[in-house]
């Protein structure tokens, strides 16, 4: 046990989480809002916003929808690019405890390599998680379909990192065993899951699809069963450590994760309507 | 950049009454005063409604005026969110997280020309307490509404005393039977210094092709306060895009709750904002 109560979660490679409680990616930026507004360093990892090679402007608004009990969001990666982040971003955190783990996404298995090479130097970096399965830009999908093109991707990215290479799967599979299996095989040092729903909402005034491109990720508690299904499987598949992640809004939610074998648990969308969430679930947990 | 969130806090406040005004519009008080202390003119507060998954997000409103360790907001029932608003009791906690945003940069002399348009009431009153404070008594608000029940009242826009209010009603019900740009054009000749508007997007892109077309020195201060469906409200979803003008006559996003919700109306592409869907309520 660590002071806070916790045991830390190993998760491979010398990252060893604080407590079992982090911030999901895509839901905390790079840290430097809700730094402002919770004491950050209380949680156990900051998953950072999806990082690409060069910088993303995003997709063309609205970009967010709501539904029953979640939403959905079609961002479209918008992110300054992986040099702004090692440059710029990463003196930031430095004197940061909170272990940041920096999301990577791309189009190819050349963009994640070179991201996670660039980054490969940056000292405050303490890990690597591969967004395999952004719905929301071209080709974002692609890797987390397949589990030989999943298993290829983590093989060429561990070549050029000595760090802990999480990755976050996708739920929009038929196999989401099959997947986590392949990139375990292939050298992960865990995984995450799920990434967003592939949802759907209709203008009732107009009768077109609120988001411009059609569909956009579902998030928000009304994915938690889905995700503790999907949690649970890959939990059965594979030796790894996996986090768990999707619609958790309190701690009873997140402990659902842990009781199906996860590891450690990222809290989403819930930051949104609480920057706090987090914090009250470790505290929830602790009190276990 | 990173927004400057230092004022922001998490508070659950107290609410003392949501009042009927007449047309739909409503006015929540509320004691809260850490946001009451902290508002500045244009800034918001993501409102809780209720306690469930549903509705989830909160809601963004500006912060129409303060006093003491109150705060007022002035909304309509249109969706789930703002219904269970409008359903508070006296005595209810409100969960708030605010202030938030980039509000009006308040000027300290001049004539000054506030264009509110429906609900877009909302930021004024705070505003004009501050451009009196500042010794700015030179306001006139150009107050435009589909119907003569949903024009905010005109004494409300400030106390005690109150602004000169021009009115403008779509069918004609009271004051100038019209769009409340036709208010404008007489409005300029007194050489604003600043002009500051808000309402619905379309609106405000009517707003400023009036100005442009008028053909008169835009006032140098020229600011809108803006909306968009918000997803958290403190720039971490990125939820919240709306169009600039970028380089080389290209659009760029910036963020409503960060960047904005006031935004320099030289800065806006309105015609890139025109073209988006409105807002889909809930």
């Amino acid at each position: 046990m660590s002071e806070n109560g916790f045991a830390g979660v190993d998760l491979g490679r010398g990252l060893t989480l604080p407590n079992p409680v982090g911030l999901a990616s895509g839901t905390a930026g790079y840290g430097f809002e809700l730094e402002q507004l919770i004491d950050i360093n209380r949680i156990g990892a900051l998953y950072t916003k999806g990082t690409t090679v060069g910088a993303r402007d995003g997709n063309p608004p609205p970009r967010v929808a709501e539904t029953g009990g979640g939403m959905l969001n079609s961002i479209g990666l918008q992110n300054p690019g992986v040099d702004t982040v090692a440059a710029d971003y990463a003196p930031r955190w430095r004197g940061w405890t909170i272990p940041i783990i920096v999301n990577i996404a791309g189009g190819s298995v050349d963009d994640y390599v070179h991201c996670v090479t660039v980054l490969e130097p940056v000292a405050e970096v303490a890990g690597i998680e591969l967004n395999i399965s952004c719905p929301n830009i071209a080709q974002g999908l692609d890797f987390g379909r397949d589990p030989d093109a999943a298993g290829r991707l983590v093989a060429a990215v561990r070549q050029v990192t000595e760090r802990c290479v999480i990755v976050k799967l996708s739920p929009n599979v038929t196999d989401i065993a099959a997947v986590a299996r392949a990139v375990e095989d292939a050298g992960a040092d865990a995984v995450s899951a799920v990434n967003t729903y592939i949802g759907r909402k209709i203008h009732r005034a107009t009768g077109r699809s609120v988001l411009p491109l059609g569909t956009g990720g579902l998030s928000g508690p009304a994915i938690q069963p889905l995700a503790l299904a999907a949690v649970a499987a890959v939990c059965d598949a594979v030796r790894i450590p996996v986090i768990g992640v999707g619609g958790i809004v309190d701690a009873a939610s997140a402990r659902d994760f842990l009781i199906v074998g996860a590891s450690a648990v990222q809290v989403g969308t819930a930051t949104f309507v609480n920057p706090e969430t987090a914090l009250q679930v470790l505290d929830g947990l602790r009190a276990d | 950049m990173t927004a400057d969130l230092s004022r922001a806090s998490l508070e659950t406040g107290e609410v003392l009454v949501v009042e009927r005004l007449g047309g739909g519009l409503l006015e929540l008080v509320a004691r809260l005063p850490h946001l009451a202390a902290t508002a500045m003119p244009g800034t918001f507060a993501q409102l809780r409604c209720g306690d469930g998954t549903t509705p989830l997000l909160r809601r963004p409103f500006s912060v129409a005026w303060t006093q003491d360790d109150t705060c007022g907001f002035v909304f309509e029932a249109v969706g789930a969110g703002t219904r269970l608003l409008s359903e508070l009791q006296p005595g209810d906690p409100l969960d708030t997280l605010g202030p938030l945003g980039h509000g009006f940069s308040v000027v300290d002399g001049g004539t000054v020309i506030c264009v509110s348009g429906g609900l877009g009431c909302a930021p004024f009153p705070l505003l004009i307490n501050e451009l009196r404070r500042r010794g700015v008594d030179d306001i006139l608000v150009l107050n435009g509404a589909r119907t003569a029940t949903r024009l905010y009242p005109a004494e409300r826009f400030a106390r005690p005393a109150v602004p000169v209010v021009a009115e403008a009603t779509d069918d004609g019900t009271r004051g100038h039977h019209g769009p409340v740009t036709d208010l404008l054009g007489q409005a300029l000749g007194s050489n604003p210094t600043a002009l500051y508007a808000c309402g619905p997007n379309p609106m405000l892109g009517a707003v400023m092709r009036t100005l442009t077309e008028s053909g008169a020195e835009l006032p140098p201060t020229l600011e809108a306060s803006l909306e968009a469906p918000m997803g958290c409200g403190f720039g971490t979803c990125l939820g919240c895009a709306l169009p600039v003008r970028g380089e080389h006559g290209s659009t760029a996003w910036r963020l409503c709750c960060t960047d904005g919700p006031v935004m320099p109306m030289r800065e806006v592409d309105w015609e890139g904002l025109s073209t988006l869907p409105g807002a889909d309520v809930a």
